[in-house]
């Protein structure tokens, strides 16, 4: 139980996909301008991240490792998962009408989503057993959607703020991410020591 | 093991046997797409589709509703009035109209107009204003720096929100261009002022200032402004002219663009368009 509770705050705060990992980057800046895609985005990256791992995790460990075919983990996830948001699309939308309004249409946008590729690809690097990889995707879509609404905040500032000219629109976006993401440095030695 | 079991060279086996994995996994993929799509499949509403088509794809919100898709969505739901999107026009109310089976509503054609003449030339500053250069946050410091609080501040806000480039900045105030404009009215939702309206392009005079101080405050203010004389009013044939407090204000409806009422006025404050 510790060791779960461990990679989930690692997974959160330390080890934050966005911040800490920079993975997910384009679709973390083009959905945080306001704060109702966010919630919508979020949602769907949580979902998108457990199910993709509940898949990839066993064809990693029970088809490509026994086989020698490792190398081909890239390739065969990425089909994967592709896949998979495709049929979760489908079925949301015939299925969960309400929920498919809420966050269907970001559901395109995270198919071939870096942080999304990124859980599936750490949870067999880190050598996780398949609850370990399911509560490290957990916390990987935690962490993003944390960092999603960190973020819009902060967009919402920096917006109403006298920027240089020269600075306006992506230059100073990517300026005030990269200042959030080194104040997550600062959970670095917090979750060993919490559950200690 | 496939390769002891039908005697292939390893190197062989080495490339068979990862390849018909991908292959396996791809083909199992593909046929599993093609069954959850037959079996979860929405009724496509053609209506909705042709709707869709049919409409210019601005994503305006011109007519009210969230994008071109909600307008398509009101229609195909039994809406009938055709004529909400000014950026289609005529032509798409019509085909619209043709794709229900109701009869065309064809809208005028409008165009935003700045009712304001006050230019740096004819108004001056009463504070020089540092703050956000955008005319909301300026409004909200006593009314903006310009001299005359009816009129337009020039920082463009107007500019930023116009989707089809018809606004740009002149003299320290807007102009508007009727070709470009296509009267989808963001404009006039976000002039913090109120000084942008919109009026069909046919209209031929309008009283191009919202001043409504008495006349020697406004003239203190801005040359160009109303001053309340009420000679367009007494000239006009049809009554077109009528007064709120001290400014002249042109009913469109009733404006027979005879055009009396620009050579009467003082200040030039009513004006051809």
């Amino acid at each position: 139980m510790k060791e779960l509770m461990i990679i989930l705050f690692s997974a959160i705060l330390v080890d934050n996909f966005v911040l800490s990992k920079f993975l997910g980057i384009c679709s973390f800046l083009g959905v945080s301008k306001n704060l109702k895609t966010a919630m919508g985005m979020s949602g769907a990256v949580i979902l998108v991240m457990l199910a993709s791992t509940a898949l990839t995790w066993p064809i990693q460990i029970w088809l490509l490792d026994p086989l020698g075919l490792g190398y081909l983990q890239t390739l065969v996830f990425i089909l994967v998962i592709a896949a998979l948001v495709q049929m979760i699309e489908m079925v949301m939308k015939k299925t969960m009408p309400p929920l498919y309004n809420a966050l269907g249409i970001f559901l395109p946008l995270i198919t071939t989503n870096c942080a999304v590729l990124g859980v599936a690809i750490l949870n067999i690097t880190k050598s996780y057993t398949f609850t370990d990889s399911m509560v490290n995707a957990l916390g990987g879509g935690l962490g993003y959607t944390l960092s999603l609404f960190l973020f819009s905040g902060v967009r919402r500032k920096v917006d109403k703020a006298d920027v240089p000219e020269a600075l306006k629109g992506l230059p100073i976006t990517l300026i005030a991410a990269s200042l959030v993401a080194v104040s997550f440095f600062g959970f670095k030695g917090l979750v060993e020591n919490l559950f200690r | 093991m496939l390769k002891v079991f039908l005697q292939i060279p390893e190197s062989l086996a080495n490339i068979l046997v990862p390849g018909a994995v991908v292959l396996g996994i791809s083909v199992l993929l593909g046929v599993l797409i093609v069954v959850v799509s037959h079996f979860f499949r929405m009724p496509v509403n053609e209506k909705k589709e042709a709707l869709s088509a049919a409409l210019p794809g601005a994503n305006c919100g011109g007519c009210g509703f969230a994008g071109c898709d909600g307008y398509a969505q009101f229609l195909a739901d039994g809406g009938t009035d055709t004529s909400l999107c000014a950026v289609g026009g005529a032509a798409c109310s019509i085909e619209l109209a043709s794709i229900l089976g109701v009869e065309a509503k064809i809208a005028e054609r409008m165009t935003a107009q700045l009712l304001c003449r006050g230019t740096s030339g004819h108004t001056s500053a009463r504070y020089e204003y540092l703050g956000t250069q955008t005319c909301n946050a300026a409004q909200g410091l006593l009314g903006g720096p310009g001299s005359c609080t009816y009129g337009c501040l020039g920082f463009g806000d107007c500019i930023t929100v116009c989707a089809f480039h018809a606004i740009s900045k002149k003299n320290g105030i807007v102009q508007i261009d009727p070709d470009e404009c296509t009267a989808c009215g963001q404009c006039v939702k976000i002039c913090p002022k109120n000084v942008l309206e919109l009026l069909p392009v046919s209209a031929k005079v309008a009283v191009l200032c919202r001043n409504t101080w008495p006349g020697a405050q406004t003239r203190q203010n801005c040359s160009a402004g109303c001053i309340g004389c009420r000679k367009c009013m007494k000239v006009c044939p049809s009554g077109a002219i009528s007064m709120t407090g001290a400014l002249a204000v042109v009913d469109q409806n009733l404006c027979t663009r005879c055009g009396a009422c620009i050579d009467v006025c003082p200040t030039n404050a009513i004006s051809p368009l």
